[in-house]
């Protein structure tokens, strides 16, 4: 069940491991010292883990929300502003509260050492500092997921699904993506409302996604987001990324985000995506937005899983004639031209509505400024 | 202590090139020394900025230091006053660099923490109460809401009865590095750059003597980047600044002489220098060529060096001393105009007085006994010097070239050039101190078991927080509504406009608006920008 079975870990190759060990790494409060943490982040993903960070400028209570939905094996938090005797133990506040405590907390940053035992006791499994060497980090991590992984999670996972706890939709897609589902049980048939977002690199599909999402979440829909990144193709780690531009703004139960890596398979998915997203549906979520990795003419795959593709354009980005050679265009439903505070959307738009000989919609939307997601919102909730 | 039999020396510098143990006039290819030298205080200035450097005048020893409240803060520059200074230095909080006030539920915890809290032109009046702006010169360490510090300096001024004209001082307002490196934005890059466009406009017509920004390499530096990379992203972020300058409408030589820049001193001594220098001259030549400057001021690159707070370890920490001095003295031999010591404990928390006080005292000494400052520029003509600074300079321009090609500065934040860049080259030295090749001393050579925990640490007590609460409620219960709300309209209105906001802006400080109120505003029509996610 939940447990990735551990001996099962241990046999993969090292490339394309679904079931490689998670880490959240999460940069609290306003300082902004990120290089130590995109350093590391680096590292782990070198070393076969997949990193899902939060970016900058988070919250105790989002970060841990965080970690629930992503079901992560550790959380790492790098902290540079001293503020880590405040921090540390509303982290651990919360984390008991959120039924957490069985995952472990590591703590990297600016920590005097007459602070390091006063951490250990009350709950931290490690601290660092800055010059900790990261071979070291990383054999102390690696030994913190190993003894998660032996920990059997709590067999009422089935009820907790039934009764609505998040937690419990977190683990049941860690066995999905591990190979290994729960016997004799499948979610309940959901009605949810699947939108495939596509697009290329940097165009801003996560961005947009975060306020689409928001928009939904104001008009009292449940929304769940499955946001893919590619995987190293070398050592089956991965930095998960799209998430930090998604989670401003309150944690909130019923706006569900979790970070999934291609696994090593091509075509801008996950392994078995098709089934985390039925078991989100059959969670009860009215919207589901899967953010492929933006890999071109791949994300037609995407088309298959969905109900509906939106398809998304910058302006001058000449990415619509790639797009049109790729035959994603004949695919998608719709299209959002993003960045549309940037120069050039009006031309861009007249190219694009050039190239169609249909008529499909074209939004033009800001996701920076929030500009033009009402339309597409409406769209999407009128299924 | 564990001491390896023989010290190996380095084979190859930070960024990956090896090293030529002999240099001599064949590598220096057809070098001609009276085109890219020049005299001291000539064109190209390689050689400094001024024709008689520290023979005549000293560099500025600058300490920058930050205290709780305003009144604290108050208190220290009347000492400093009074003691025959005349710049003052103010270094803010973290919640008042975010645009945030201190009453805002991300500043807890951190409310006069590392500097001082200003939310509201009552806390910049008691900053400078009793201090005649007239007569000081006040440098502001501020980025996203300088144009918002700078309307409180000037309705403090006329408050004061001092004439704009009159004020003199520096404000730091160089956002693209925060896109780069220090994380401390809040709009979107291109809103972003026409906020300082707005202040070197504004201060261009009213505020002659004000240094409206100063280009930063240190963040960048201290980010990851390597030494080249640093100056190639800072000068570009300079250019970004003129050109935009120029789009608006503004005669380059009326706005460039204003513009200052910052860098980062770091331990590969020759490398080091040979940046300042070719900083020098890749400016003049930008700015006489490119931009087509006449006045002889736009040409000149001034800068403030700081030693490379990076560099500094935990483990033995007194060995920071040592390389704080050396660091120093490059950045003297660079030809530096002002330059701060880091203090050795700035790794563990907020300097000491006692680390503090060293670190002045390494650049006293510097500067009374070693009598690097009797000769100018003496380095020119090494074969050596000159070589790396040709390097250096080739590689910088390679690397604007790159920029350039991609439609500039704002489109390369866009793409996540920058911030890849930087996070391949800290991924890549953090690599070589792991494997060994970078040696540091007290890390991964001559380890020392119990070397650390030797200093004691400044404590930082809690309790500006409280009282900055109670005076933000307070403000708010007793300004007067009509007034607050007509003025923040009309700053959602210029914003709207694309109209320079600097007027705006002066008029909401006058009538009670805080800092994060007016960010707010301005936040609803250019957006917000929450960064990238690159590694
Ligand atoms: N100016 C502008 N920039 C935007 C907008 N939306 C996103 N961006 C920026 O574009 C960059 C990429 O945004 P993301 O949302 O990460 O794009 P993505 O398509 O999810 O990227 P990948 O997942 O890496 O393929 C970021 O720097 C965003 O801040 C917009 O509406 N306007
Ligand atoms: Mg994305």
């Amino acid at each position: 069940m939940v447990t990735a079975a551990p001996e099962k870990s241990n046999k993969q190759e090292p490339s394309g491991a679904p079931n490689a060990s998670r880490i959240l790494l999460a940069k609290i409060g306003l300082d902004g010292h990120d290089r130590g943490v995109k350093v590391l982040a680096r590292s782990f993903r070198d070393a076969g883990i997949e990193v899902i960070y939060t970016g900058l400028w988070q919250t105790c209570e989002a970060t841990m929300f965080a970690a629930l939905q992503e079901d992560v094996d550790v959380i790492g938090v790098s902290l540079l502003s001293a503020a880590h005797m405040t921090v540390m133990p509303e982290l651990l506040r919360l984390r008991e509260e959120l039924g957490l405590t069985h995952v472990p907390l590591v703590l990297g940053g600016i920590v005097p050492k007459a602070d390091y035992p006063k951490l250990i006791d009350m709950g931290i499994a490690a601290v660092f500092n800055p010059g900790s060497s990261v071979d070291n980090i990383i054999t102390t991590i690696s030994e913190l997921t190993k003894k998660r992984r032996l920990i059997v999670a709590t067999d009422d996972v089935v009820q907790r699904f039934a009764d609505g706890d998040a937690r419990a939709l977190a683990q049941v897609i860690t066995a999905i993506q591990c190979d290994a589902p729960i016997e004799g049980w499948s979610p309940p048939k959901g009605s949810a409302n699947v939108v495939g977002i596509t697009g290329a690199p940097g165009v801003g599909k996560s961005s947009f996604i975060g306020k689409l999402g928001a928009t939904l979440r104001s008009r009292g829909r449940r929304v769940a987001v499955v946001a893919i990144d590619p995987s190293s193709p070398i050592t089956g780690g991965a930095l998960l990324g799209d998430r930090l531009r998604m989670m401003r703004g309150t944690p909130d139960d019923a706006f569900f985000i979790r970070s999934l890596s291609t696994a090593g398979t091509s075509g801008g998915l996950a392994p078995h995506c098709a089934d985390v997203v039925r078991a989100m549906s059959g969670f009860g979520f009215d919207d589901i937005l899967v953010e492929t990795v933006g890999a071109g003419q791949a994300d037609v795959l995407v088309a298959k899983l969905v109900d509906r593709t939106l398809l998304l354009l910058m302006p001058e980005s000449g990415d619509s004639i790639q797009f049109s050679k790729a035959g994603i265009m004949e695919i998608a439903d719709g299209f959002v031209l993003n960045k549309c505070d940037l120069p050039g959307a009006d031309a861009t738009e007249a190219q694009l509505r050039g190239a169609l000989s249909d008529d499909r919609t074209v939004w033009k939307v800001s996701a920076v400024r929030d500009l033009g997601i009402d339309a597409v919102a409406d769209w999407v909730a009128a299924s | 202590m564990s001491v390896k039999p023989s010290i190996d020396p380095p084979a190859s510098s930070g960024d990956g090139d090896v090293r030529k143990p002999f240099v001599g006039p064949e590598d220096l290819g057809s070098f001609d020394a009276s085109k890219s030298l020049g005299e001291p205080g000539a064109f190209p200035y390689a050689r400094g900025p001024h024709r008689t450097m520290y023979t005549s005048r000293l560099w500025t020893m600058r300490q920058f230091a930050g205290f709780g409240s305003a009144e604290d803060t108050n208190e220290r520059f009347k000492y400093l006053l009074a003691n025959g200074q005349h710049g003052l230095s103010t270094a803010f909080d973290l919640p008042t660099l975010m645009g945030r006030d201190s009453d805002d539920p991300l500043a807890l915890g951190e409310v006069g923490r590392c500097g001082v809290a200003v939310a509201s032109l009552a806390d910049m009046r008691r900053l400078f109460d009793g201090i005649d702006l007239g007569s000081v010169s006040t440098s502001m360490t501020i980025n996203a809401p300088a144009a918002i510090l700078l309307a409180f300096y000037i309705a403090v001024a006329e408050e004061q009865g001092v004439a704009s004209d009159k004020l003199r001082g520096t404000l730091q307002n160089d956002i693209l590095k925060e896109f780069h490196a220090q994380n401390e934005y809040v709009f979107p890059p291109g809103p972003s750059v026409q906020l300082v466009v707005d202040t070197i406009e504004y201060c261009t017509k009213h505020l002659p003597q004000w240094n409206t920004v100063s280009v930063s390499g240190y963040h960048i530096r201290e980010a990851g980047a390597n030494a080249a990379e640093e100056l190639a992203f800072t000068l570009a972020d300079g250019m970004a600044y003129v050109q935009h300058s120029i789009d608006r409408g503004l005669d380059v030589d009326a706005f460039a002489p204003r513009l200052s820049f910052f860098f980062d001193v770091h331990n590969d001594f020759f490398e080091e220098i040979a940046k300042l220098r070719a900083a020098r001259r890749i400016w003049a030549h930008t700015m006489r060529d490119r931009f087509g400057a006449k006045n002889e001021r736009s040409w000149l690159l001034r800068m403030h060096c700081q030693t490379a707070g990076v560099t500094l370890t935990e483990q033995q920490p007194m060995n920071n001393v040592v390389r704080v001095a050396y660091q120093a003295m490059a950045g003297v031999l660079g030809g530096t105009q002002s330059l701060h010591t880091n203090s050795m404990d700035e790794t563990l928390a907020l300097p000491s007085e006692q680390a503090a006080k060293l670190a002045l005292r390494t650049q006293q000494v510097l500067a009374c006994e070693t009598n690097v400052t009797q000769t100018v520029d003496p380095l020119a003509g090494s074969y050596f010097v000159e070589k790396m600074t040709n390097e250096i300079e080739a590689k910088a321009y390679a690397i604007i070239d790159q920029i350039d090609a991609m439609g500039g500065v704002l489109q390369a934040v866009d793409r996540g050039f920058f911030r890849r860049r930087i996070a391949e080259s800290a991924h890549a030295t953090q690599r070589s101190i792991d494997a060994g090749d970078t040696e540091i001393v007290g890390v991964n050579a001559f380890v020392d078991e119990e070397a650390s925990g030797g200093v004691d640490i400044l404590q930082i007590t809690q309790q500006t927080e409280d009282m900055q609460t109670a005076r933000l409620k307070e403000l708010k219960a007793t300004r007067e509504k009509a007034r607050h709300a007509t003025s923040l309209d009309r700053l959602r209105q210029d914003a709207e406009d694309g109209a320079n906001v600097m007027p705006a802006l002066i008029e909401a400080a006058k009538a009670g608006a805080t800092v994060g109120e007016m960010m707010e505003t301005m936040k609803s029509v250019f957006g917000s920008y929450d960064g990238g996610p690159e590694w």
